[in-house]
């Protein structure tokens, strides 16, 4: 083996079937340290506080959060549209990467799903709560009313509720199935006999049969082949909620491309964030190498170009419309209004930081993608501000002109429905294998042992 | 009486020549039991292509027909609404809703297919757990089990798993619970 493919290596030391058992549930089996414990405790003053601020909301009413006129949508979208982007990341991992045959993908996209999960549960608190009356929510779906009307199906905030349920309970699916092995391994491996039962309840009587893994393969692909069109197809219809109303700023048709590639640049940022600190702390550096890390770094880079290519042809659009109230939304409010620092540091996350990936080194380099992976994760939640606030803040009529400024209800749900990612997080990392068992041993398996005899 | 017989093989290749030696030789109620799947497993025990994809496209085209009809009914029949003029069925903004259903069905017909149908799950309990060792079978172990209701078949199963080299040799009956033991 050559220095090169060494350094590439996406195994790396001598691993058997057995050692990487071990090593990839060992977590699971370990005791929670004590920073474990400490860390799960400043989390959950944070999940506190999100549900204070629920609690207030449902008290109140929507006036405890800063949305007003003209700026009807204000955290609670932006947040919305921040956490479904980064629920982009998983599937695209475990879905497209698996029909492009990328080796890659095996050793994260457990986690990244896990993550795409969650972000999902994220992004559905501030739809569910923004209604005012979640308890009036299921009127959003199409039942036989006595009242003789159904939903209006064209509304893209409609489609909207149906794209994200999709994509939430398809990515649940795909996730579980991927489970099934390994909590059969976990079951056969627990020690305690509460853990064996557990894990054997939702392992349903895996026995590794030949028949069954030949189900499996052809679920698992088919489950993959219908991902990938649906994960492109969620934030193009959340795109939607902009690009067809008529709001300079929203009203383009470039949106559901740069949405998507959005979507994909702050969800492989949140997974570079997150797997740099997990990886240490679980022990799973001999999977999750440098090498995994450069390639998303590299799909950072990429993705971070094609964002930056739709703010550009935003303004050239607005300059060629010949639109006046295009030009003023795109070259005077954006660039020059009161909320233009958060537009230019929006352009400097996006654009100028990812460029530090050209450099192999750095793109190797665990503080500085740490760094980049927080400054994206930051510049895409200004972008979807940039977008929906500075849009309505000043649109046609100058005399409706307002500015948005968000409450402490906002700051408690938004900062509290990051604790509660973390932590959902953190305890999945416990109590499930964070990396696919099964798949990355077939992965060391096919490396080692060349083709069938 | 029907009875497993089990036996432990080193690595994939083994397991691999040994199920292709016991079926050639007439031993048909093969089973592999492995931690992943492993290329060549298919046509070593003979199975047929999946059934999967069928139910995959049958859930999708229920789906779309489900979506379809649902706008349909409310939009157009239901309760047309006027707007901005456009006609009540408007086959373009019905795409959307019909694409993620059609998504949703065919994925839910899959893992429910799987989970009841193709694997006949959950089924937390089978004979084979009995054997305490077959618990390697989900980190690192690769076994063969051959199933039968003949007593003679049993019988010649285990020694040809005993001839081929395998460890763990096991015949495990369906109700091996007998009176005043469990085994």
């Amino acid at each position: 083996m050559s220095a090169a493919s060494k350094e590439n290596a996406l195994i790396t030391g001598a691993q058997t079937d057995t050692s990487l058992n071990q090593s990839l549930l060992g977590f699971v089996w370990s005791k929670p340290t004590r920073g474990y414990k400490q860390t799960l405790l400043l989390l959950s003053g944070g999940v506190g506080a999100l549900l204070l601020s629920l609690f207030l909301l449902l008290w109140q009413g929507v006036g405890v959060w800063g949305n007003n006129h003209p700026v009807g949508w204000g955290f609670d979208i932006i947040n919305f549209v921040w956490w479904i982007g980064i629920g982009h990341a998983g599937t695209l991992i475990s879905a497209i990467l698996l029909l492009f045959q990328q080796k890659w993908r095996t050793s994260i996209n457990r986690a990244a799903e896990a993550m795409t999960l969650f972000a999902v549960v994220c992004a559905l608190m501030y739809p569910t709560f923004h209604t005012g009356r979640p308890w009036f929510d299921w009127w959003m779906l199409p039942y036989p009313s006595t009242l003789g009307v159904g939903p209006q199906f064209k509304s893209p905030l409609l489609w909207d509720v149906f794209a994200i349920a999709t994509y939430g309970t398809v990515s649940l699916l795909f996730w579980y199935v991927g489970l099934i092995p390994d909590l059969a391994a976990l079951r056969d491996g627990s020690k305690s006999k509460a853990a064996r039962l557990a894990y054997g309840v939702f392992a349903l009587g895996w026995r590794g049969s030949g028949r069954h893994w030949s189900h499996w393969k052809l679920g698992y692909l088919l489950l993959a082949g219908l991902s990938t069109p649906l994960v492109l197809s969620v934030h193009t219809i959340v795109s939607f909620d902009f690009a067809v109303s008529h709001i300079p700023g929203w009203h383009s048709a470039i949106f559901p491309p740069y949405f998507v590639a959005g979507a994909v640049f702050s969800g492989f940022a949140m997974v570079v964030s997150l797997m740099i600190p997990a990886r240490k702390f679980m022990k799973l550096e001999h999977v999750i190498t440098l090498t995994h890390l450069e390639n998303m770094n590299k799909v950072i880079l990429l993705t971070g170009l094609i964002v930056s290519y739709g703010y550009a042809m935003e303004h050239f659009t607005a300059w060629y419309s010949g639109s006046e109230y295009e030009w003023t939304t795109f070259f005077e409010t954006r660039t020059k209004g009161p909320y233009a620092p958060l537009y230019w540091a929006m352009w400097f996350c996006n654009l100028i930081v990812p460029q530090v990936f050209w450099v192999k080194k750095w793109r190797r380099s665990l503080p500085v993608m740490f760094t980049v992976a927080i400054l994206v994760n930051i510049g895409m939640w200004l972008e979807r501000f940039v977008i929906i606030v500075i849009s309505l803040h000043r649109d046609f009529l100058p005399s409706s002109w307002a500015m948005y400024y968000p409450t402490p209800a906002d700051l408690a749900m938004f900062l509290g429905s990051i604790a509660f990612f973390l932590t959902a997080f953190m305890l999945f990392c416990k109590f499930l294998p964070a990396v696919a068992v099964a798949e990355v041993k077939e992965q060391n398996h096919a490396e080692h042992v060349k083709g069938p005899a | 009486m029907r009875a497993w017989v089990l036996g432990e093989f080193e690595g994939s290749e083994a397991l691999l020549a040994a199920t292709r030696l016991l079926r050639a030789e007439g031993l048909r109620a093969l089973d592999t039991h492995t931690p992943y799947p492993v290329r060549g497993l298919e046509e070593a025990l003979g199975l047929p292509r999946s059934g999967v994809s069928t139910v995959a496209f049958v859930g999708g085209v229920v789906g779309v027909l489900t979506a379809y009809l649902t706008m349909v009914y409310f939009n157009v029949v239901e309760y047309p609404l006027n707007l901005a003029n456009k006609p009540p069925h408007s086959p373009p903004v019905f795409i959307p809703v019909t694409f993620e259903i059609m998504v949703l069905f065919s994925s839910l017909a899959i893992v429910t297919s799987l989970v009841v149908y193709f694997w006949a799950f959950p089924r937390l309990h089978h004979p084979l757990f009995e054997h305490d060792a077959f618990r390697s079978a989900s980190s690192h172990g690769w076994w063969l089990s051959v199933n039968s209701e003949m007593p003679d078949m049993v019988m010649r199963a285990r020694e040809r798993l005993d001839a081929l080299g395998a460890k763990n040799v096991t015949v495990i009956h369906e109700f091996t619970a007998a009176p005043g033991g469990h085994a």
